[in-house]
Parts: C-alpha cells; structure tokens; sequence
C-alpha cells in the first residue's frame, strides 16, 4: 500500500518537474505564442497565464486537498481495510460553497475573455481616446493603418495590398509601427492565417470574408538592437543577407526580430503541412520603399518597351532591343548610361546602352515563358487569380516554397529539379494538367536550363 | 453462501413456446453459433469489449506510426498522404470504434445486472446493434483497399475538402467509405441506446427506484439520450455530404451557394455532446469504483447525478466553441465562451464529491482504485486546458496547435480510457469469474500513468511555441524536435502498457491459474455483486426486491429491514428467449447494401462475381427486408428454467 | 399462433417498472430521436431558404413552381389519413379486427393517396420546361433550393412510405387469422409513428411551402 501512495506521489512529483523544465526552457521559438511581439498577441498571452496561474492554484488546491485524503485515511493494514467507517452521503453546506467559489473564479478568467474578443476583433476607433490611450497606442497608428487581402490557395499564399495596388506572395511585409488590417478569404477549402507571435489565428472560409488585425510592438521587435541589425530592410535586399547570415536552417534558431514565421493551421490537404509563410517588419519608411519598388515593378505602364525613337530617355532607363544571339526573335533589356536624345540611333558599342542583366537571366527569362511557368506565376504584374504565387520582386524573398526552405542558389535548385522531393504533392509539379510530358518535369538533370532558371528568378531584385 | 444449481427444462417439455415459421435455434447450440445468435446482454457485452480492444491496438498502431514519424524533422517514415490517412483513421477509430464500443461494453453487461433485470428490453435489437457496429468497423477500415486508400479528410471531415472537387487523388472513394461507416455506427448506436433508455426506465428491479438506480447506470441512461439526440445531426449532415458527393447536391459547395459553415455547425452539434458521450460513462465507472475502494457511500449522490445530467444538457449549447476561429462574431464567439465556462462546474461538483467520497474512508489501492485516481488527476488537467480554450483570446492561439490535442488526450485517454480500464479491472471478475493478477494490473497503470503523461504532457508546451496539429512534418530550426522525441517514447511505453493491459483482461478468461473471484471479491455495493461470478445466463435466479441504494452492502452490512428480499419464481420459472438468426443477416444484409452504394463502377471479383453496384445494394437491401421480415414472424420463442437457488 | 400460446406470451410479457409496456417506450425514444432528425433537416432548409435566392442570375421565385392547391390538398388527406388511424387503434384495442381492418385500409389508401402526390409533384417539379427544380439547380442555376427542398420532402415522404408498407403488412397479417388483441400494442405503436410523421408534415408544409407566400 505505501509503496504505491509512495509511486503516485512520485508520478505526481514528476509532473510537478516537467512543469518546471517547461518553465525554464526556452519560449523565443520562431513560431512561439509565448513570446508575443504585438498587441493583439499580447494580450492573448496574458489571459493565457491568467488562466495558466488560476489553473495552477486549482490544481495545487484540489490535488493536494486529495493528496491529503488520500494520505490521511489510507488503509494502513488488511484489517483496516475491512473496517467500516461512518456512511455519510453528503453534506449540502460544503457543496454549494464549492459551486459559489468556483462560479467565482470563472468570472475572473470571464473578464478579460471578454475583452480580449473585442480586441481581436474590432480595430479600436482612432477618435476613442480614452481606448487608445488604455492599449497605449497613438492616434497616427490607427489611422495610417495598412489594409491585407489574403487569400489562401493550396498550398501558399497570395497577399493582396489594395490601397497600393500591389500583389505578393508568402511573404508578408508590413510597417512595424501601423495596424495591419487583414481580410482573409480563400478560393478553395478552409485554411487559417496564423503568425503566432503577431496574432492569434482566424480561418479563411469558403464563400465568407473573415477578418482579424494586428499591430506590431516596434520596441519589442528591436529590443535594444539597432534597426539594420533587428529590423533591416527589405526593399534593398538587407533582410535577405542578415537573416542568411544569422538564421540558419538548423536548430540553433537565433531570432531576426522583425522576422515573423507563420503557419496555415486548418487541415487542407495533402501539404497541409507545407503551407507556411513569413510576415516581415519594416520600419515606416523602409515599407514606403518596398511599396514604391513594388508599385513600380508592377505598373504595366513602366514595363520595358522596345525602344523607340520618337521618345528621350533618361539615364538608367531600360528597353528591349532585338538579340538573334538569344534566339529568333529574342528581346533583350538594356539600360542607358547616359541621357538618350530623340532618334539618337542606337549604338549599343558605344555604351550608352548597355545589357541590363547577364546572358544567363535573358535565357531563363525565355525559359520561363517556353517551360510554361507564366502560366501560372506572375512576374512584374499583379496577376491576381494566377493559380500560382506571384513572383515579382522574387530575388528579395527570405524563403522559397511557402517560407519551407531558404530562398539560395541551391534550394532553388532542388526546388527546380524535382520539386515533388521536397513538397510531396505540391500543386507545381502535380496540378491540373501536369504530367510527365510537361518541360517542367523535364529539368531534373538538366543543369542548363536550371542554372539559367536561377540567374532569372533570384535575379528580380 | 450457498451455490446455485439450474435444472434444465427438456426441449421437449410442454413449457417450450415457439412458433414454427422460422425455427429458432434452441439453448442447446455452443460454439461459433452460439457467439452469431446469441442475444445474451452479457455474450453481446463481450462481444462488444473484445472487438473493441481490437480496435484499441489498431487505432494504437496508427498513433505510434503517426509518433514516429514525428520524431524528428523532416522525416519521411509516411509520405503526407499516409500521414493524413493515418490521424483520420486514428480519430475515427478511436472516438467510434474504440471508447464508445468500450463504453457499450459495459452498458450491456453491467447495466442489466444493476437494475436487477434479466436482459435488455429488446435482446435481438440488442444483438443488431451488435453486428451493426462490426459492419461499421469492417466498413471504415475496407477503406485502405480501394481507390484513394483511406479517408484523409480528418476524423471531422471538414467541408468542402471532402468534395469531390478538391479530391487529391482521381475518383477518391476514402470520404464515401468515411460517410457510410458512420452511418452504419450510427444506426448502430441508437437502437442500442434507444434498448436502453427502455430498459432503465421500464425493467427496473421492485423497489429499485430511479434514486436508487446505480451511479453508472444514471450514466448510461444520460448517454443514451445524448446520442439519440445528438446522433440525428450528424446523420443528416453525413447524408447531405453523401448527396453532395454522389448527386451534385450543392449543401456545402460554396461556389453553388452551399456554406461549409454549415457542416460545422452540424458536426459540432454532434460532436460536443459525443465528447460527453465518451467521458460520462468512464465518470459513471470512476463513481462506482471510488466507494467501493474507500468503504462509503457516494458523497452527494443527487448531486453527481444532476451534474452528469447538467453537463449532458448544457453539452448542447457549447457546440460553437470548437469554431471560435472561423469569424462568428463578437456576440457568438462571446456567449458560447461564457457557456462553455459554465460547463466547469457540474464536472468541478463530481471531482469535489469523489473526494468527499475518500474523506473518511479506509482506502485500499487495487487496480481499479489506481486507474481511478489517475481518471481523476489526468481529468483535471484535460478539464483545466479546457477552461483555458473557453476563453476565446486563448482558444485563437491554441486552436489546432498540440495544445489541443494534448488536451484531448488528456480528457480521452487520461479520462476516458483510463476510466474505462478502471471499469475491466473491477468488473473482469464479475465477467470472466476469475481475480486477475494485482502485480500486473500495477505495472499496466505504472506504464500507463507514466507514459501517457510523458506523451501528452509535453504537447502543451509543442502547442504553445507553435506546432499545428495534423501537419506530417516540420521544418527545422523550431526546436520542436526533442519535445516530440520524449513524446513518442512515451506513446511506445503508453501501448505497451495498453498491450499488456489487453492482454491481461483476455487471458483472465482462459488462464485457469487464477483465483475465481467468488461472489464479490472488492466487498463492492451495487447488486450485481450479489451474483455468482461469472453470472448465469439468467442473471438472477430471483427477482430481487430492492430495499435500499447500495443493495449489496446493506444486504452484508446493513440494519435487517434493508435486506433485499427475493421475488418467488413462478410456474413457469424464468423464461429465457432462444438465439436468433436474424439479426446477424439483417446486419449483414446493410452491410452489403452499403458496400453496393459506396461504388461508382462494375466490381469485379477475380472474374468470378461482376456486378453491378446497383445490383449488389438490390441484392444486400433484399437480404436487409428479408432479415426484418424473418425478425418479425419468428416469434419470441424461449423456454423456460428452474433455477434453484438456497437462501444465504 | 393459437390462442393457447398466444396467451402464454401474454403472460410472460414481464410488468414493467413503470406500467407503459416496453415497445411504446421504444417508440416515444424513437420519435425523439426522429424530431432531431427532421430538426436538423428543417433548419438546414430555413438557413438556405433566402441564401439561395442570391445565387445566380435569376431571382429565385419558387412560386412559380410551387402548386399550393395540390399540396394543400394532399396535406388535408394525410391529416385525414390519421383519423383512420386512430380508429384502427380503437379497434384493435376493442378486439374488433373487422373494423380494425377497414380502418387499416383507409389509412393506407390516404398515405397511398398523399405519397401519389408527392411523387406527382416531384416528377413536375423536376421537368417543368424552363422552370426545372432539381437537386442542384432551378431555372438551370446553381441553387441549394432543390438539394434541401428535395431531401427534407423526400426523406418525410420516406417515412410515409415506410409507414404505409408497415401497414401494409398489418393488413395483410390480419387475414392470417393469427391477429388478436395481444397485438394492440404493436398496431399501438404503428400509429403513434403514423401520427407522428402526420404532425412533422404540418411543421414541413407551412416552412417550406407557405412560408414562401408569406416572406
């Protein structure tokens, strides 16, 4: 008999310990809701270790209370056991207490329940003063708030801005300082947006638009660090080399602040597991630049044209002129070095135009169109509807396959070969109207091809 | 105590009521004929409990499969498609297959003998029920042979991913086998539970009045009429999905004006109080166990009776909180929060009264005391996390992350299941009438307690720094790897704990080496222990007259008037009904009909049988009428036995 | 059967603890679970009533296809048809099996009556030119209007069907000669699920087709 009491109140011990270890381990993970970096989040955190404390003063309170029990009226021997102590049946008194004294602690986890609804979901008014001022929030992070249409596909993402016109894919950028508004939508089955250190999660219906929002925590993001170090940008390519050279794919994670990992968090499919994204912080002025690099890749109107004549080009502008050496009837994009007058002809050996990307990237920009990748993925455009993610800007992403595996020269490689190796029914390689004739299944062991791919896709920047 | 001895009616007596338009077989068959036509409430109990055991270890298996390949990173044990299938067959089978066939064990076996009745209401429905949760399981596990391999849609089968439209696999049939295995439990338990609702309320023992009726046996009723108002919802939603797949139906295709919405809501109606459907009755088992060990009386009887029922009703009205994330509305999101919290205090009463229970007893830590104290502590926790998720701030973090599924594991297997072992190591000897091995029934809780909490318990911390639930791989650098590499040692050490469990509670049938456990080996209270062990055929050989609640102890302990007093047996003794045939054949009958429907196109069997689907569903529904026809002309049959039976 | 044995069936059917013998308790369980069926199928039908009418490019107007006078006049017979019915149950319990017969006779005539309709109805509905309700279209848009309208009708007219062929089989039991009081019960039962399936049409028939001349 004692043995046992004594094995269960080592088993009790033992989970007493593993709380403990919980305790102390580490909680930064790149995916934790226990290290939350935004307001939303954070509040999220607070009620959970409200009802983290309550539970664990209720666990003590009635586990020890049978504990005690347990201990106190044990039988202590063969004959004890065959005693029969008093028959009580109740005792109404001791009941309702109890009932009173837990309805009460309910109330208190009621409470900020309540609250925390209203915050996840409405995006307090800019006028409310009073508001603003309990959540510590400034008038102008209101109103400059960001708006995000996301729309999940199987298996990635597609992020929409419509106040600037841009579309990208799995990479979400968004200003650090400003609300961020989501609207989530999907065009398939049900997904659910989740940044764990941002926000809690909100699924994507089909047929319903759902929305949550958040705002980030600039100060936490930096905690101390310098912005070029915890926060660089992303527009001039900073974020991609500091979380290269610090963030390596492995188990010594060591955080970039402003980088945020994200998951889809409802079952959807076969790669329901694969279909994870990134949100990456910006200062407000380094989000202003990434919106104008984007507006402008993405504006038909800016798009390299084949020179004309009639018009006056100012030094650094690019058009197209015909290059047999590409191929019949290839294209390929120059930049002037200088200021170019009306119907100056041409002098491509003088160097006032000179190639504007490698051999290399003008060939894989043709591969791109004859393997039949425009199809389904946007380059320089907004393409919404692409059954795709958008790539535009592409050479600026921190991550490849849905924020899977490290956007370098050599995932990108693996990705291209066989992409089924690593996303096991991934839509690229199984989708509709893909099979084993198709180029792309094709580029397994041709390094070519792949190589130019690569000197094409990390080349938008 | 004197020992009891039958005297058999010859067949050929007078007393023989049968009608001659399909023969009954008579009490004389044995063997496999026995086992197919028995309508025996404790064969059928058996039956139940075996077949669901079974499915424990192959539910089991696909847990560990699912554990392994999570040991680490990236790992490629399963492909995603098999990982998929596996935690849907997982779930399916051990909410359907497993905890509530478990549960329906000891319904069938138990509750009988409690009430002091000699069978269930309806013993051959009984026997449908029987053979109709085998059709399901056979149904649901056919799955892995045909196109598309098993369901991978979860065991929630969320629209639109079972539409045909989003189908990964060209002319998937794993959602259709889904679809018609549920249907086919679901028949399967409502006409057990519709039998005992009837048998409570209606073959109740004199003098057993509902407030004497045992703590258990108040579960069993509650549950049953959970699921027969439960059930209905997932019904229809199962046949609007099947239209939708096989018709064109447009009820969850939203790109035709269906709301997948909708599919949810209707699961969820179902699929709360089913959560309660799997944890009462392991409460019902840990109420009768937790007196019997400390040598009191229930503490507040009414009370834990009236929580059980207030947790069944209110389950009905929580349904919503399992879809917190899919943008209800501050209104909705807000009162099915405040509901669901309201839902902690019936369950809090019944833990507060288990301990009252204790307060003042003589304890003893056998087997099933064990086993019941770790329900408790494990239930707690599960009941903690599950505040925790009420809140809805909270629930948007831990939604589908493994902060949820270590809290249902929590309530399922720390609650359920180990209720439910609790239950086999208590009432084992009243079935098998042997005393099982204490030392091995020990080292099944030590593996079990241990390894079920080294599994499960570092889930909340998984959950917590990010990792969702059903995803078949993770990428590195999360530091998710050595959490998941504790909790699948603890998922092997858990099923071999499981596996030696199952073990022990088969063999105690046939190992003669055990000590026969004679009429009540724990000094136990309710009147089933008044029986010998294992129990006639015919239960009690006299009605007994019941005088007070805790019958059996009052009879050895109690002031004289409290005795039970004994019915007289009358002329024409205890009329026993014969087996029967036609359950076994309208069973089969659904069987092959639902096999006909679930195909589109021509089988072919080895060029000896092609059909037709249609001419196979034609065929099984004949079978099906022809079962119920036969049913309903038989006639009761029966014959008649004297037990004699010497007062103690 | 003969009467002997009959009657010693009679006296083993066990008292029950609370005097309603036990196939009646089975049937109000039954029925319960029944109302939870034709519940979920009757809200599933009021959530997409007006969700419908938004899809597609014509607006949906049921009217147009609905006969009010025809279904008005097959929900008048299978009220009707419960009158027999309650007779028949008087009947038996009075242990007058020609009357019990007739009575069966009628109710079966009136469900064989209000099923005609119903299948009338539905082979209309589906092949009005230009006007086609089916599972998953009317006017050939897309609707969830059909899907729900035809599985809540269609499963209530299963229940008739169902019905009639139990009494059917009354019917056909009471010339075995073997019919006698002993079998009130069942008939008993019978009519207490005949009535029932009458009292859910008198919910279905103003949801769903009053209600569209109403809202």
């Amino acid at each position: 008999m004692r043995r046992l009491l004594a094995l269960f109140t080592r088993a009790t011990i033992a989970t007493i310990l593993f709380t403990t270890l919980f305790g102390c381990s580490r909680v930064d993970h790149k995916q934790s809701a226990l290290d939350p970096k935004g307001l939303v989040s954070q509040n999220q955190y607070d009620v959970f270790m409200l009802s983290v404390w309550i539970t664990i003063f209720l666990f003590c309170a009635v586990g020890g209370c049978l504990l005690y029990v347990l201990w106190k009226y044990r039988a202590k021997s063969k004959e004890e056991a065959m005693e029969i102590p008093p028959q009580s049946h109740g005792n109404s008194k001791i009941e309702a207490s109890l009932i009173l004294i837990s309805a009460l602690i309910l109330v208190i986890l009621a409470i900020p329940t309540l609250q925390g609804v209203v915050l996840m979901n409405r995006v307090p008014d800019a006028n409310d003063e009073e508001t603003l001022k309990k959540l510590n929030l400034d008038r102008s992070q209101i109103e400059g708030a960001i708006t995000v249409n996301v729309t999940g596909k199987r298996f990635f993402w597609v992020f929409e801005y419509p106040q600037f016109g841009i579309v990208t894919a799995n990479e979400l950028v968004f200003p650090a300082n400003k609300a961020v508004r989501i609207n989530l939508r999907t065009e398939d089955v049900i997904h659910s947006f989740w940044v764990p250190k941002l926000a809690g999660k909100m699924d994507l219906m089909p047929g319903q638009e759902n929305f949550m929002w958040f705002i980030a925590d600039q100060e936490k993001i930096l905690s101390g660090k310098p912005t070029t170090e915890a926060m660089p940008s992303v527009f001039d390519g900073k974020m991609r080399q500091t979380v290269f050279a610090k963030q390596k794919f492995s188990d010594e994670f060591e955080p970039v602040g402003g980088l945020f990992y994200g998951q889809c968090a409802e079952f959807c499919g076969n790669s329901h597991a694969y279909m994870s994204f990134r949100a990456l912080a910006q200062t407000d002025q380094d989000f202003d630049s990434w919106v104008k690099r984007f507006q402008n890749s993405q504006n038909p109107n800016l798009q390299p044209s084949a020179y004309n004549p009639e018009e006056m080009y100012n030094q650094g502008a690019i058009v197209t002129f015909a290059d047999k050496s590409l191929g019949e009837q290839a294209q390929r994009e120059y930049r002037s070095t200088k200021k170019i007058a009306k119907a100056e002809a041409p002098n491509l050996s003088e160097k006032s135009w000179i190639k504007a990307h490698s051999d290399d990237y003008e060939l894989g920009k043709q591969l791109f169109s004859s393997l039949q990748c425009v199809q389904c993925h946007a380059v320089n455009r907004t393409g919404i509807g692409a059954k795709g993610p958008n790539l535009t800007l592409y050479g600026l992403r921190t991550s490849l396959a849905a924020g899977w595996m490290r956007n370098d020269e050599k995932s990108l490689s693996t990705w291209l070969r066989n992409s089924n190796e690593v996303k096991f029914g991934n839509l690229m390689w199984n989708g509709e109207g893909v099979d084993d004739t198709h180029p792309l299944r094709q580029l397994e062991n041709d390094d070519e091809k792949v190589n130019q791919l690569i000197a094409y896709l990390l080349g938008q920047i | 105590m004197a020992t009891e001895s039958i005297d058999y009616a010859s067949p050929e007596t007078k007393s023989k009521v049968e009608t001659k338009v399909f023969p009954r077989p008579g009490q004389h068959v044995t063997g496999i004929v026995d086992w197919l036509t028995t309508i025996d409430h404790k064969k059928i109990g058996l039956l139940y409990g075996l077949t669901a055991l079974f499915f424990l270890l192959l539910g089991g298996i696909e847990a560990l499969l699912i554990r392994s390949q999570l040991w680490s990173h990236n790992m490629e044990i399963l492909t995603n498609r098999q990982y998929n299938q596996m935690f849907t067959m997982h779930g399916t089978t051990m909410v359907f297959l497993v905890i509530m066939p478990l549960s329906a064990a000891f319904f069938n076996f138990i509750m009988p003998l409690q009430i002091g009745a000699r069978d269930v209401a309806f013993p051959r429905m009984n026997t449908l029920s029987l053979w109709c949760f085998f059709a399901g399981g056979i149904t649901l596990n056919l799955s892995w042979f045909f196109t598309g391999g098993a369901p991978a849609i979860g065991w929630f089968g969320y629209a639109p991913l079972t539409d045909t439209r989003f189908a990964e696999v060209m002319g998937d049939m794993g959602p259709d086998f889904w679809v018609f295995s549920l249907q086919i439990l679901g028949i399967a338990s409502l006409l057990a539970s519709f039998n005992f609702i009837t048998t409570i309320i209606n073959m109740r023992a004199p003098g057993m009045t509902m407030m004497r009726l045992p703590v258990f046996t108040w579960m069993t009723l509650i549950v049953s009429f959970l699921i027969i108002l439960a059930f209905p919802a997932i019904t229809i939603a199962l046949a609007e999905l099947m239209f939708d797949r096989t018709y064109g139906t447009n009820f969850f295709d939203f790109l035709e004006g269906g709301k997948p919405h909708l599919w949810q809501h209707l699961f969820w109606i179902f699929g709360h109080p089913e959560v309660y459907i799997l944890i009462l009755p392991a409460m019902g088992i840990v109420s009768e166990i937790i007196p019997v060990f400390s040598r009191k009386p229930l503490f507040g009887y009414g009370l834990i009776i009236f929580s059980g029922a207030i947790i069944g009703f209110m389950g009905f009205a929580v349904w919503s909180h399992h879809m917190f994330t899919t943008g209800m509305g501050v209104v909705a999101t807000s009162a099915f929060s405040i509901l669901t919290m309201l839902i902690a205090i019936p369950t809090g009463i019944k833990i507060f009264n288990w301990i009252g229970t204790m307060w003042g007893g003589r304890i003893r830590f056998d087997t099933p005391m064990l086993f019941a104290l770790g329900f408790i502590t494990m239930f707690m926790i599960g009941g903690f996390t599950g505040i925790m998720h009420s809140s809805v701030p909270i629930d948007a973090q831990h939604q589908d992350s493994y902060f949820v599924v270590a809290h249902f594991h929590y309530v399922l297997i720390g609650g359920a299941l180990f209720g439910l072992f609790a239950g086999f190591y208590f009432w084992l000897p009243k079935m098998s009438g042997r005393l099982m091995n204490e030392k091995l029934g020990k080292l099944v809780f030590t593996l079990m307690f241990i390894g079920f909490n080294v599994t499960f318990f570092p889930m909340h911390y998984l959950g917590m720094i990010g990792q969702p639930r059903r995803t078949h791989s993770y990428n590195e650098g999360h530091g998710f790897e050595a959490w998941n590499q504790i909790a699948t040692i603890g998922a092997f050490v858990l099923g071999i704990g499981i596996a030696i469990g199952i073990y022990q509670f088969v063999s105690s049938f046939f190992n003669k080496k055990l000590k026969p456990a004679g009429k009540n080996p724990w000094d136990a209270r309710t009147i089933e222990w008044t029986l010998s062990s294992p129990v006639k055929e015919y239960n009690f050989a006299r009605t007994p007259i019941i005088k007070s609640r805790d019958q059996a102890w009052e009879n050895n302990y109690g002031p004289k008037e409290k005795h039970a007093q004994q019915e007289a047996l009358g002329d024409h003794g205890v009329h026993m009904p014969d087996h029967s045939w036609c359950p076994l054949v309208t069973a089969l009958g659904l069987f092959v009909m639902v096999i006909g429907l679930l195909f589109r196109q021509t089988i072919e069997f080895a060029e000896l049988f092609i059909a037709t689907p249609y001419e196979i569903a034609i065929a099984g529904g004949s079978l099906f009428v022809l079962g119920i026809v036969m049913w309903a002309l038989e006639g009761p049959g029966g014959y008649h036995l004297f037990p004699k039976e010497t007062e103690e | 059967m003969s009467e002997a044995t009959a009657h010693s069936i009679e006296h083993h059917e066990p008292e029950t603890s609370t005097g309603i013998p036990n196939k009646k308790v089975l049937m109000w369980a039954f029925l319960g679970s029944d109302c939870m069926f034709f519940g979920t199928l009757i809200s599933t039908h009021l959530i997409y009533r007006k969700i419908s009418a938004t899809v597609g490019s014509n607006y949906l107007d049921i009217r147009d296809l609905f006969d009010i006078e025809l279904t008005s006049f097959s929900t008048f017979v299978l009220l009707a048809s419960s009158l027999f019915m309650a007779l028949a149950v008087s009947a038996i319990h009075k242990g007058n099996l020609t009357s019990t017969r007739w009575m069966l006779f009628g109710t079966i005539i009136f469900g064989g009556i209000f099923l005609a309709c119903q299948v009338y109805e539905f082979t209309h509905f589906v092949h009005a030119p230009g006007n086609e309700l089916t599972l998953s279209s009317y006017r050939g848009d897309p609707h969830v209007f059909g899907s729900t309208f035809y599985l809540l009708t269609g499963t209530h007219g299963t229940h008739v069907a169902i019905g009639v062929l139990w009494l059917v089989g009354w019917l056909i039991y009471s010339f075995t000669g073997r019919m006698s009081v002993s079998d009130a019960i069942d008939v008993e039962c019978c009519g207490l699920y005949w009535h029932f399936v009458d009292i859910v049409w008198i919910i279905i028939f103003p949801v769903v087709y009053l209600m569209e001349y109403a809202f």
